[in-house]
């Protein structure tokens, strides 16, 4: 018998190691080891032996039945490993395949900008206001402190609105109507609203007879307007340094210059340091192609001329404020880096541009 | 407007030594921007005189002659084109390693030995264009005769011999400040923003008999008019130290009596004019032209003059277009013995709309209008006899001054507390008293206050008392002084909901694939035609830029075909969209505007399936923004087309209405903008939808028990619509919650004019789990629905 048990080893380790897949081996071990297998047939001799032949036998039936699982699990492991080797060659992806983008939009160049813009100045609790793109003078220029005639005015060149009656749409002290130049025809409206203090937002389309590489007849202007008691020079510096840096970086260095504006007094030019150069003035040794010394103008701002707090219904004498504004487009190129050969790209809804960002 | 300011002209005036860099630096951060810095030194590297030992004939060319010219150090051969070549004659000899510009045209180029014709040439023989002295007489082609210009021996650097190491500064100058536009005007101010003196006294008329009759009848648009007559002046070619302040200045030089006026100009900031006094028939008139009345001005074209128009005559005829330009026949000329120098004050603002009337500016035209002081006259007058004196040997022989009035200057309180909270710096009253003086003011106290009296060079400008707080903020130096934020609480007030939602419809769009075409407001009567829209519906621009930006778009239709029409050759097919306010005439009264949306699917393929896509995309929009839209409704307009179109409507019962229409263009529309595959359009009135957009959220509870889905499949006639299938599978059960549309199929194996359409039916209560049999049982009904109520054929 103990002859036996180990035949019955030896063979069982050569039906598993000859498997190939689970339903064989699953066999094969119900046939050596099952209750009616091989095994349990030997076991079934136990009761005709001696006691000590007893003692014998189960000891090696013990090791031989270990000897056997041991195989089994062995066997087991080589087939599944074998089996996953096999799936994963069927499961094989060319990973070298080009990606497929989702079938995402594109938002314009110009709305990203506005929305960047306006986020940074929500902070500073200043909020976006709707005023008209077109309107009459009096909004875009006698209440700014620009009497007609005055030379100031030639600054813009403005186009006017035809009436489908007359000449040109007029009325009264309101005078023509004119595509707005600027987005400062905002300021003596918002304050017609009888709420202080101010702090708004014009982000609007201007418009100018210009139409070359360098400008469009149609762009966009954002206008700041805050009035309050005691806003001062150094409040309107901290704001612009504050968008400044939120926008460009943290880098970016703010300056005003003095500069000439009839509804502001005093009035300034906003510059950054350059976003080439860094402020340097020259690249590797030669001037920098972007900007003037190591500056470039942003943008115009002021401290509210009491002239146009009074044509806004309020008290110069108790309340001051500031406003600025600058170019939308100017803007966002400037911080992307943007060198646009020509800016007329811009409003040519050419796929093909608008794609890219 | 810009002046062209030499550093050593100003420094004339000015006591500093700052570098030009430091100096351009405070000037910008206080006082005027400087734009560009121009060494002398630097521009003229490697140019020295020269003068001509040799001319001898080039062997190969004609027109080309080698010159050998003796450059100090050595003697080089040069070949040169100038015909006006010859011996001893001192050139401006340009070596090679500077920087010329052939025949004064294109860039800069540095220049190198080179060969010409198989003949060596080390550096160029230049004339005055190529080096920058374009305005400069004697012609582009000639070169540059220096032997009478100056006394330097050859080799000499240029920069030396021509007295050119100086540094020219570009200055914008405020349209606030004309007497800015001046050499002594700006050394002032700059004296002002460097901290350094100013040194100038005012030159004095001298004491003269009267001179020619000056009547001013337009007394309000001639304040002042003094003439000075001056005889036995000698025209010619003015020294090359004035022609070379001239040339720095921009100023082209003429004779020495016109280029007196202009340096005038360029120190004082004054116009001056001079008349050719044999030209002027008794006396001097200043007033306003009459009816019929014409002038040949010095630009040779002749003007017709009205009543608008202030001239200055003479008993005859008219002279000058006062402030704006002479007359050509009135003028000086190689002949002229004596003239009259005019210096007058003229109304700014007429001024102006007569340059503009008569469409003719000149440099005295562009400082005119700006402004000028009646008080600024005497000195500039007292300049130019001085210089006539000196390099016309003219002789004063009489002065006339008419003026209407007395000059009374103005004056403002200096308010040292407002002026401090309106900074926000802690400037003491002894700051700004030295700040206010040190730019001209006169200060007196008057009782507790200090008051201002403004000088006469800053009379048109400093109309405020808060225009003295400008002055000293600027020269206290803005880049010195703190940032703060503000502090006090904002308003409480929200951005306008019209452009929140404005932005969130384009960030939608963009985020389920559309991309956003952003436009001119601007469109052509052409485009509007076409999309058979009349130009008087639209808003006209009155001065127009160019014909296709004539009108503005009252709507974003024509503008959207144009530019798919521009776009399909290079993407075939697209998802685009465009959210803008359009215009809608109102006469009498400014247009009105309103936010509009287009949504366009273009070079479609698959009709059914692009109504789908964008009709999905406007359901989900709606849904996001708490909206629900109705489809349905007969589109008659023509410029949709008829089977392929939807009206769009919004609201509930008699709340409905119509927000726009989804569907395809009309073939005729989408012929007439050339565009080749049809296009489908969501046109949407986003104004009217917009007080009804909310962000607000509901939501319905989530069931606790599965749904079960069949799908059906039939063939049904091809007019069957989507909404009677779902509308009569609803009606059979109540637990029937769903009908979606899996699939729709035509072509190999469905008859003609029929098409298999699949359908998922969607089961489930709130309160149970649903048995299959009952299901099965409700899938019955709805099969008999289907062969009963549309005739369908029923697939397995």
């Amino acid at each position: 018998m103990l002859d036996q048990l180990k035949q019955l080893e030896t063979e069982a380790l050569a039906a598993f190691s000859v498997t190939e897949n689970m339903n064989d081996l699953e066999a094969a071990r119900v046939a050596f080891m099952g209750r009616k297998g091989r095994l349990a047939d030997i076991m079934s001799q136990l009761p005709s032996l001696s006691n000590e032949e007893k003692r014998a036998a189960g000891q090696m039936a013990n090791e031989v039945k270990a000897a056997i699982e041991g195989a089994f699990a062995a066997a087991q492991s080589r087939i599944e490993s074998a089996f996953a080797e096999l799936n994963a060659e069927r499961a094989w992806i060319d990973t070298t395949l080009p990606g497929e983008e989702p079938g995402l939009g594109h938002v314009h160049l110009t709305t990203q900008a506005i929305a960047d813009i306006m986020e940074i100045f929500s902070k500073l609790g200043f909020n976006r206001q709707r005023h008209p793109d077109l309107d009459w003078d009096y909004y875009a220029f006698e209440s700014l402190n620009m009497p007609k005639e005055h030379p100031a005015r030639d600054e813009w060149e403005t186009f006017f609105i035809a009436d489908p009656d007359k000449d040109v749409v007029q009325m009264g002290e309101l005078g023509k109507v004119v595509l707005t130049p600027h987005t400062s025809n905002a300021q003596v409206r918002e304050m017609q609203k009888g709420q202080l203090p101010i702090r708004m937002i014009n982000i609007g389309k201007t418009y100018r007879r210009q139409a070359t590489a360098r400008h469009l007849p149609m762009f966009h202007q954002f206008e700041g307007l805050m009035i309050d008691e005691n806003v001062s020079i150094t409040d309107l510096r901290g704001v612009f340094d504050f968008f400044v840096k939120r926008f460009f970086g943290e880098g970016t260095k703010t300056r005003l210059r003095p500069f000439h504006f009839r509804f502001t007094e005093p009035s300034f030019e906003l510059d950054i340091s350059c976003t080439v150069c860094e402020g340097e003035g020259f690249v590797n040794g030669t001037k920098c192609k972007l900007c003037k010394g190591g500056w470039l103008e942003l943008g115009g701002a002021g401290m509210v001329h009491p002239n146009v707090l009074k044509a806004g219904g309020i008290d110069p004498k108790k309340y001051t404020g500031f406003a600025f504004g600058w170019g939308v487009e100017r803007t966002a190129m400037m911080r992307g880096g943007l060198k646009m050969d020509d800016i007329r790209l811009m409003y040519r809804n050419d796929l093909r541009f608008l794609k890219q960002f | 407007m810009n002046i062209l300011a030499s550093y050593k002209w100003l420094k004339e005036y000015l006591k500093t030594d700052l570098t030009p860099e430091e100096f351009a630096r405070e000037l910008s951060l206080k006082s005027m921007s400087v734009e560009s810095i121009d060494k002398g030194a630097e521009k003229f590297a490697g140019m020295v005189v020269g003068v001509i030992k040799e001319v001898k004939p080039h062997p190969k060319a004609d027109r080309l002659r080698i010159t050998v010219v003796d450059v100090g150090s050595r003697m080089v051969e040069i070949v040169c084109g100038g015909s006006n070549l010859e011996v001893d004659q001192k050139v401006f000899v340009a070596l090679p390693g500077a920087r010329a510009r052939w025949h004064g045209e294109g860039d800069l180029v540095e220049l190198a030995e080179t060969e010409i014709r198989g003949v060596k040439s080390v550096g160029m023989i230049c004339a005055p264009a190529e080096v920058g002295f374009e305005k400069l007489q004697g012609g582009e082609k000639e070169i540059w005769d220096l032997t009478k210009v100056t006394q330097a021996p050859a080799g000499t650097p240029i920069a030396e011999a021509l007295d050119l190491e100086d540094t020219i500064f570009d200055i914008e100058i405020t349209t606030n400040r004309p007497d800015c536009m001046g050499i002594i005007g700006l050394a002032r101010e700059a004296g002002a923003a460097v901290e350094a003196p100013f040194v100038w006294s005012a030159p004095q008329l001298p004491t003269a008999a009267a001179g020619i009759s000056v009547t001013i009848e337009a007394s309000k648009l001639c304040p002042r008019y003094i003439a000075a007559t001056v005889k036995n002046v000698k025209v010619g070619p003015s020294p090359w130290w004035l022609q070379k302040k001239l040339l720095q200045a921009g100023h082209r030089p003429i004779n020495n009596i016109v280029d007196i006026t202009n340096f005038v100009l360029h120190e004082y900031g004054q116009p001056l004019h001079a008349f050719d006094a044999s030209k002027v028939n008794g006396g001097i008139a200043v007033r306003l032209a009459k009816k019929g009345e014409a002038l040949k001005a010095l630009d040779g074209k002749d003007y017709q003059l009205t009543s608008k128009h202030l001239v200055i005559c003479d008993t005859e005829r008219p002279l000058a277009v006062a402030g704006v330009m002479g007359g050509l026949e009135s003028g000086t000329t190689q002949t002229t013995t004596s003239v009259i120098f005019e210096a007058a004050t003229f109304e700014a603002v007429s001024i102006r709309k007569t340059a503009r009337d008569l469409n003719l500016y000149s440099d005295s035209q562009l400082v005119f209008e700006k402004g000028l002081s009646t008080e600024a006259l005497p000195a500039a007058l007292a300049r130019a006899l001085q210089l006539a004196a000196e390099i016309a040997g003219g002789e004063v022989v009489g002065i006339t001054d008419a003026r209407v009035g007395e000059h009374e200057a103005e004056s403002y309180p200096v308010l040292f507390k407002k002026i401090r909270a309106r900074i926000g710096v802690d400037i003491s009253d002894e700051n700004m008293e030295t700040i206010l003086t040190r730019l001209g003011f006169i200060l007196a106290k008057q009782g507790s206050r200090v008051v201002a009296t403004v000088p006469y060079w800053r009379e048109h400008d400093i109309e405020a008392e808060v225009d003295l707080t400008e002055e000293i903020a600027r020269m206290y130096g803005y880049h010195k002084m703190p940032l703060t934020l503000p502090t006090a609480p904002p308003p409480i007030l929200a951005d306008d909901q019209t452009l929140v939602w404005e932005a969130w419809v384009k960030r939608f769009l963009a985020s389920v694939g559309y991309t956003e075409f952003f436009g001119y407001s601007f469109i052509d009567s052409k485009s509007l035609e076409k999309y058979g829209i009349s130009p008087m519906d639209a808003v006209r621009v009155l001065n127009p830029l160019a014909e296709d930006l004539s009108h503005l778009r009252p709507s974003l239709m024509p503008s959207l075909l144009r530019d798919i029409e521009r776009n399909q050759a290079n993407y075939p097919h697209a998802k685009v969209f465009e959210l803008s306010r359009v215009h809608l005439p109102k006469s009498g009264d400014i247009a009105s505007d309103a936010f509009r949306l287009v949504i366009a699917h273009y070079g479609v393929d698959n009709a059914e399936h692009a109504y789908q896509e964008l009709r999905g995309a406007l359901e989900l929009m709606a849904r996001k923004a708490g909206l629900h839209f109705h489809f349905g409704g007969q589109v008659t307009d023509t410029r949709w087309h008829s089977a392929r179109s939807t009206q769009i409507a919004f609201g509930e019962g008699d709340a409905r209405k119509v927000v726009g229409t989804l569907g395809q263009v009309g073939d005729v529309y989408q012929q007439a903008f050339g565009i080749l595959r049809p296009i489908f359009v969501a046109e949407i009135d986003l104004e009217m939808l917009m007080p009804h957009m909310r962000t607000a959220l509901s939501y319905v509870p989530v069931s606790e028990f599965p749904v079960v889905t069949r799908d059906i499949s039939f063939v049904v006639t091809e007019r069957t619509e989507f909404t009677a299938l779902e509308q009569m599978m609803k009606a059979q059960n109540i637990l029937v919650q769903k009908v979606a549309l899996v699939d729709i199929y035509r072509g190999k194996g469905v008859e003609e004019g029929k098409k298999s359409i699949t359908l998922s039916v969607t089961f489930g209560s709130t309160e149970r789990t649903l048995t299959s049999e009952e299901v099965e049982e409700i899938m019955t009904t709805i099969g008999h629905g289907l062969t009963g109520q549309f005739g369908a054929a029923l697939r397995s």
